[in-house]
C-alpha cells in the first residue's frame, strides 16, 4: 500500500438499522459501517438480543435499512442462545419474506443461513479467526457478502487469562489495540459494521474506575453504579459506545406484560430498559427507552 | 504568527488567537471529550477565506482510527458557512460577485483525507507528506487522529518504538516550519502508576511527551468540558471551558 493510495475520497458511511425508527433516530440512522460500535450492559439487558436482531436486519436491502449482507457472529459466552435466534429468525422470515425475495433471495431462503456463528474462547483465538476472516472476505464471491461482524462479548475473552500485575495489564492493553486495529482495518477495507459487546463491573469508588468517559457522568443499571469492563485502554479502542440499562419499576403501571425471553429465560413484568449513547464521533448525546418482545427489541416513543 | 481559530472564543483567548501555524500542537483527552470534534473544526476553519479573517487554506486529515464521519464534517462545515455569512452581514460587507461562496461540500473537498490502518502505513505516509505538500502548497494544517492508536499494539522492542516516534516527531516539526503550517496531533490518555497510585497521562510514553512543542489537555470538570495548556513555549498555563454542539466546537453554554 503506497502512501498515495492512502488518499481517499471520504463517502458518507452506510448505516445498519436497529429495526425501529425510535432507536434509529437515537443513532441518526443506525449502526455505522467502517467503525466499531460497542454495546455495554450487564447480563440480561438485551445486548445479545440486539446483536441477534442486527445479524438478521443486515440481510434486508438498503432501502429497508439493511446491508443485503451476511453476518459473522463470534460468541464467547455460553451457551449460545440458539432457541432465541431461531425464534427471531422465524419472526423475521414471516415479516420480511417478500422484501427478501425482491432482492434476489430464493423462496426457500432461511435467514439462519445468513449468520455464520462461531465460538471463540481466547483473545489469541480471536486474532486467528480475524486472519482467517480476512482471507474469507477477500476471496468470497457471494451475492450477499459479509458486512457485519459481531463479537459477543469481548469481555469474556479476557476474564481469566490475566492477573492484575502491571505487566499483565500492559500485555492485556496491547492485545486490545491489536484486536481493535485488525477489526478497524477489516471494517475499513470491506466496509463492515463491527459490533462488540462488553460487560460491566461494579463501581468501587477508586479513582480510575470513576473516570468520566463520554457524556454520562455515571452509568446506572439495576439500581447500582457500574462501569464498562476492560478499563480506559479498551475505551480508546472503540469508535462509539452504547450503554443499555435496566431498572425494576416497582410502581404498578400500565406497562403491558412483557414476556422477555432473554438468555436467562426469566420474565419480568415491570422492567424498564434504556439505550444511552455514551460517545460517538458523529452523534449528540441521546437516550431512548426500549422493550424486548417476542419479535425482538423495539424503541418506545414516550 | 498566523493562527487558526477553534470557533470557541475562550479557547482562542488562552491560545493567543488559535492554534499556531509553524508549530506542532498535541491535543490529548479521554474518549468522548471532543478531540476528533476539535480536529475536524480546525480542518474546516483553516479554510475560512482571507476576507473573513481566515487563512483560506486546505487541510490534511490523517485518520488512524476511523472516527472521521463525513456527515459530521458536513454539519460542522454548514455551520461555518452560516457563521461566515452572519459575520459578513455584521460587518456590513457585501459579497462581491467574484468572491464565490463556499458550501459544505467545498469544505469537504478541501480536506485531503488519508486512512491509515497500521503503524507502517502511518510512517510511510509521514515520509510522503513533504512531497505531497510541495505539490499542494495551500495545505495549512495537518491533523493526525490519533497519533497514538497504531503504536499502542505490541512492539517487540519498546526502544525501537521510542526511536520511531522521535523520528516522526522531528519530521512533523520540520514540515511545520518548512511549509508554515499547523500540525495537530490528537493523542489518547492512559493510566500511569506514579508513586504507587494511578494517574492519567497521555499515551506514547515520556520520551514522546518531550517531542511536542505545545500540548493541550482536554478534560471534564463535572459536566463541563475544559481545555488546559499543559505545555507551551510562549503561552501561560490556563484553562478555558468549551462545548461540543451540533455546529461544532463553540463557547461553553454557561458563558455565552
Amino acid at each position: 500500500m503506497t502512501p498515495e493510495n492512502l488518499l481517499r475520497r471520504p463517502q458518507p458511511v452506510e448505516k445498519l438499522t436497529l429495526g425501529c425508527p425510535v432507536m434509529d433516530r437515537c443513532l441518526a440512522g443506525g449502526i455505522p459501517c467502517e467503525s466499531i460500535t460497542e454495546i455495554v450492559a450487564e447480563s440480561g439487558s438485551g445486548k445479545t438480543q440486539l446483536c441477534l436482531q442486527l445479524a438478521l436486519l443486515a440481510q434486508l436491502p438498503p432501502s429497508l435499512g439493511g446491508l443485503s449482507a451476511s453476518s459473522i457472529y463470534l460468541h464467547s459466552e455460553f451457551p449460545f442462545p440458539t432457541r432465541r435466534l431461531h425464534q427471531l429468525a422465524a419472526q423475521f422470515h414471516a415479516h420480511h419474506l417478500q422484501d427478501l425475495i425482491a432482492t434476489g433471495r430464493d423462496q426457500r431462503y432461511d435467514p439462519m443461513d445468513g449468520i455464520l456463528v462461531q465460538s471463540v474462547h481466547t483473545a489469541d483465538q480471536l486474532l486467528d479467526i480475524m486472519t482467517q476472516t480476512e482471507s474469507f472476505l477477500q476471496n468470497s464471491q457471494t451475492q450477499f457478502p459479509v458486512r457485519l461482524i459481531v463479537i459477543d462479548s469481548i469481555a469474556a475473552l479476557f476474564r481469566s487469562e490475566f492477573d492484575n500485575t502491571s505487566i499483565d495489564l500492559m500485555k492485556r492493553s496491547s492485545l486490545f489495540f491489536k484486536i481493535s486495529g485488525k477489526l478497524k482495518s477489516l471494517a475499513s477495507r470491506f466496509r463492515l459494521a463491527v459490533v462488540v459487546t462488553n460487560q460491566v463491573v461494579d463501581y468501587v469508588g477508586d479513582g480510575m474506575n470513576g473516570l468520566k468517559i463520554g457524556n454520562l457522568e455515571e452509568l446506572y443499571s439495576s439500581g447500582r453504579r457500574v462501569c464498562p469492563a476492560l478499563g480506559l485502554a479498551w475505551s480508546n479502542c472503540v469508535n462509539s459506545r452504547l450503554f443499555l440499562s435496566r431498572e425494576e419499576d416497582e410502581k404498578a403501571n400500565n406497562c403491558s406484560v412483557e414476556r422477555s425471553e432473554e438468555d436467562g429465560g426469566f420474565g419480568s413484568r415491570t422492567t424498564r430498559r434504556w439505550l444511552h449513547l455514551v460517545f460517538a464521533p458523529h452523534l449528540a448525546p441521546s437516550s431512548c427507552e426500549f422493550v424486548i418482545r417476542r419479535e425482538g427489541i423495539s424503541g418506545v416513543d414516550r | 504568527m498566523t493562527r487558526i481559530t477553534t470557533s470557541c472564543a475562550e479557547l482562542d483567548k488562552i491560545l493567543g488567537g488559535g492554534i499556531s501555524c509553524k508549530e506542532v500542537t498535541e491535543i490529548g483527552g479521554v474518549p468522548g471529550i471532543g478531540k476528533t470534534q476539535l480536529g475536524i473544526q480546525l480542518a474546516v476553519n483553516v479554510q475560512i477565506p482571507c476576507y473573513y479573517g481566515g487563512l483560506g487554506g486546505k487541510a490534511i486529515y490523517i485518520d488512524t482510527e476511523g472516527s472521521f464521519m463525513v456527515e459530521r464534517v458536513l454539519q460542522i462545515a454548514e455551520a461555518c458557512t452560516e457563521d461566515m455569512a452572519e459575520y459578513g452581514r455584521f460587518l456590513g460587507k457585501s459579497i462581491q460577485a467574484r468572491q464565490v461562496e463556499m458550501g459544505p461540500k467545498d469544505f469537504l473537498e478541501n480536506i485531503y483525507y488519508f486512512r491509515v490502518c497500521s503503524y507502517t502505513e502511518q510512517i510511510g505516509l509521514e515520509n510522503y507528506l513533504d512531497k505531497f505538500i510541495s505539490e499542494h502548497r495551500d495545505v495549512k494544517i495537518i491533523v493526525i487522529d490519533s497519533v497514538a492508536f497504531q503504536f499502542r499494539q505490541d512492539f517487540d522492542d519498546l526502544a525501537q518504538r521510542t526511536r520511531v516516534l522521535s523520528a516522526m516527531a522531528l519530521k512533523l516539526m520540520k514540515l511545520a516550519k518548512k511549509f508554515s503550517l499547523a500540525v495537530v496531533l490528537l493523542n489518547q490518555v492512559t493510566t500511569k502508576v506514579i508513586e504507587g497510585s494511578f494517574q492519567l497521562a497521555l499515551a506514547l510514553g515520556d520520551s514522546w511527551s518531550h517531542s511536542c512543542t505545545n500540548r493541550l489537555i482536554l478534560y471534564w470538570n463535572g459536566d463541563e468540558r475544559y481545555a488546559y495548556i499543559d505545555k507551551s513555549p510562549s503561552l501561560r498555563s490556563a484553562s478555558a471551558p468549551y462545548s461540543v454542539t451540533s455546529r461544532g466546537i463553540r463557547n461553553s453554554s454557561s458563558n455565552s
